[in-house]
């Protein structure tokens, strides 16, 4: 917003506000509308809106109410802007890249397999076959090099009862992509059924795609006692390995514990690392992450856990490191990363340090600094807005 | 004492000229994030024509970030971070409003490159939408208040997973709900709020798309639901399905969304469906009402 409309609309809020201000208890009366999740409607016009308005007001009716509904506006605006600084001053206690792990609830085992249920169906018909729940599993979407991706198929009934199922056509084929030669030969694929559940397994890297980099399909057509569908699994392969993990070590730096990861780079880029640090009974308790640009050649990746976080978090030591997985962004290109590969379960433990040994100072940064000073100003502005002169 | 006070004078005086100073060179933006089949011309961010009438209002000095709703979001990711760049660095604030995929697309941006390193720019950008740096400095991250949303895609939609979508659409693989979900951590938003608007004028798909949904996405996705599709979630006259709850509780059923993830609305009588019809109509028109009231 230019200045001088600022200021001019700041000085004809400010008038606006000091003439429509109510005396008595109209304020705490808004401000509980607006926690009620009351939405900018108009005010309704009160029974005799006549009797209501001021002696001498050079105001009509319609503009009165105009006037109030500007007032309630300003005051959820204030709402909005006092929740956006208050979420924003708590989550930020804490860097982004050190986190509790309840603000994450489905990265807590982010090597579970993604189950779905979905339709029996074909694409393009607008209603399912009723009765019957198809049940899929995967356990991966981002492949590289040699990974093998496991996925599952079944059939249940309403009540979760399983269905006989037969797998009539099963395929694995490329997605069109202008940056990949058409016309790979399709694959057929292998599954195998024990008790009404198939699965199969698929390695790119043992095919004829493995130099794809792109979007592979595992398509597989179902029959449920005579009635079809299909069900899609899609991965995103791209062969390159961009790193080989290496040591492990933990210390502690700036009021924090760093679990500090060895990595051999092979291709240089931004590197997109996390981990689960769970304390010295299992219990989940942090989500730790490192985002940034390295080097090729022997190289770190340090994965913070916060001093506050720790101080507040309060877990038993010695934590434990767990389920790390990371990749090369590869910016503005698809596929967009080339993955490490998984280190499943616990990779490391820590030292038992005395928690007290920590920090329990807020994060502070630049960034921190700039939102706080500007979501602090959006309040203070419209508070001066709200406030009535001479209060 | 008259020396003291005709000091103190000058100093309140000098600090406000300071203040009155800073705020001439900061400006508040509305960024608009299309979604799937796009139509704006990428870098020209006058170009409203995904949402409806360049005319309408939508927020402080609004701008159309396009892309073209087709190629895959990491392909067109860099249009998001050039307005990024552009509008909301240095003294400049965003906020920011995206329809449908363009949730998939503001969310991945935040999760990969939110913490990264971004110049400043001057907010004068040239035909191809970037700009040019302002004083050589750079920042962490985009200077953005919070995000509206309505009707969005980040977690994916079952007309994508059985090929209902084309299959030559790149981004319609991404929109697959397993993929779409794995994509980025959903929950990393680097502490901004994203406001949820969710339809469910759906009928077409209603066997395909679980619980109440718009016609293109169902409420797992629409209200932020985490952990893998296909969940079904409802408006709560209908007594055999989970409730989408208002909010950031977790819905009926105990799901939690993702963090920083708030419905704002949830269509109870069945009124909104996915489409802006080239008038900012759907949900996108609450959107609108919205960025019009708030984004200031």
């Amino acid at each position: 917003m230019k200045p001088v409309a600022w200021l001019a609309g700041a000085a004809l809020a400010g008038l606006i506000a000091w003439w429509a201000w109510p005396r008595g208890p109209a304020v705490p009366e808004a401000q509980a509308a607006v926690q009620r999740g009351a939405h900018l409607a108009l005010p309704a016009a009160p029974a005799s809106a006549a009797a209501s308005r001021p002696q001498g007001s050079p105001f009509t009716d319609a503009a009165l109410r105009e006037r109030l509904a500007q007032r309630d506006l300003l005051l959820q605006r204030l709402e909005r802007a006092r929740q956006t600084l208050a979420l924003y001053r708590d989550q930020t206690r804490y860097p982004h890249e050190s986190r509790p792990i309840a603000e994450h609830p489905d990265q807590v085992h982010p090597f579970a397999p993604i189950r779905e249920s979905l339709p029996l169906r074909f694409p393009g018909s607008k209603g399912a076959i009723p009765g019957v729940r198809i049940l899929t599993t995967q356990d991966r979407v981002f492949m590289s090099g040699e990974e093998v991706v496991k996925v599952s198929v079944s059939a249940q009934d309403e009540a979760g009862k399983t269905l006989p199922l037969l797998i009539t056509r099963a395929v694995a084929f490329d997605l069109p992509d202008p940056r990949q030669a058409a016309g790979r030969p399709q694959l057929a694929l292998d599954f195998s059924g024990s008790e009404g559940v198939y699965s199969a397994q698929f390695q790119p890297s043992r095919t004829a795609f493995a130099d794809f980099a792109g979007t592979l399909r595992l398509q597989v057509t179902l029959s449920q006692d005579g009635r079809q569908g299909v069900i899609n699994f899609d991965v995103v392969y791209q062969s390159l390995v961009p790193a080989e993990w290496g040591a492990i070590s933990d210390r502690v730096a700036d009021g924090s514990l760093d679990f500090v990861v060895g990595l051999n780079v092979k291709q240089a880029g931004r590197y997109v690392i996390n981990a689960r640090v769970d304390d010295a009974k299992g219990q989940p308790f942090a989500l730790v992450s490192f985002n940034e640009e390295l080097g090729s050649g022997a190289q770190t990746a340090h994965l913070r856990v916060f001093g506050k976080l720790l101080r507040d978090g309060a877990p038993a030591m010695p934590l434990r490191l767990r389920d790390l997985q990371g990749f090369l962004l590869l910016p503005d290109s698809f596929p967009d990363r080339a993955m490490l590969a998984r280190r499943e379960g616990v990779v490391y433990k820590s030292g038992s340090y005395s928690l007290k040994g920590f920090s329990d100072a807020e994060w502070t940064s630049e960034e921190r600094n700039r939102y706080l000073a500007e979501l602090g100003k959006d309040v203070s502005q419209l508070e001066a807005q709200i406030k009535p002169p001479g209060q | 004492m008259g020396q003291t006070v005709s000091r103190r004078f000058l100093m309140v005086f000098g600090a406000a000229l300071v203040a009155v100073a800073g705020a001439s060179f900061a400006t508040n933006y509305s960024l608009w994030v299309n979604g799937r089949t796009g139509g704006g011309v990428a870098g020209n961010y006058a170009d409203f024509t995904y949402w409806g009438p360049a005319g309408t209002a939508a927020g402080v000095n609004k701008k159309a970030v396009n892309w073209d709703g087709y190629s895959h979001i990491s392909d067109k990711n860099y249009l998001v971070r050039n307005a990024l760049d552009c509008y909301c660095t240095g003294t400049n604030w965003c906020y920011v409003a995206a329809h449908s995929a363009g949730d998939l697309m503001i969310g991945y941006t935040l999760a990969m490159y939110g913490g990264s390193a971004r110049y400043k720019k001057n907010a004068t950008p040239g035909s191809d939408g970037s700009c040019a740096n302002s004083d050589g400095t750079t920042q962490t991250g985009w200077n953005i208040k919070w995000v509206d949303v309505a009707a969005g895609a980040s977690g994916g939609s079952e007309l994508a997973n059985a090929g209902d979508w084309a299959l030559s659409e790149p981004l319609v693989s991404d929109l697959k709900t397993g993929t779409a979900r794995a994509m980025y951590d959903h929950n990393n938003t680097r502490s901004k709020m994203f406001y949820l608007w969710a339809g469910a004028k759906g009928t077409l798909y209603s066997g395909v798309l679980p619980g109440q949904d718009d016609e293109a996405v169902a409420y797992h996705s629409s209200g932020g639901v985490s952990g893998s599709g296909g969940g079904s979630y409802c408006n709560p006259s209908d007594w055999f399905c989970n409730d989408l709850t208002l909010g950031t509780a977790p819905t009926e059923g105990g799901t939690a969304k993702w963090a920083n993830h708030t419905v704002v609305f949830r269509d109870d009588a069945e009124a909104y469906n996915h489409y802006t019809n080239g008038n900012w109509q759907g949900t996108v028109g609450l959107v609108r009402t919205d960025m019009v009231n708030y984004a200031k």
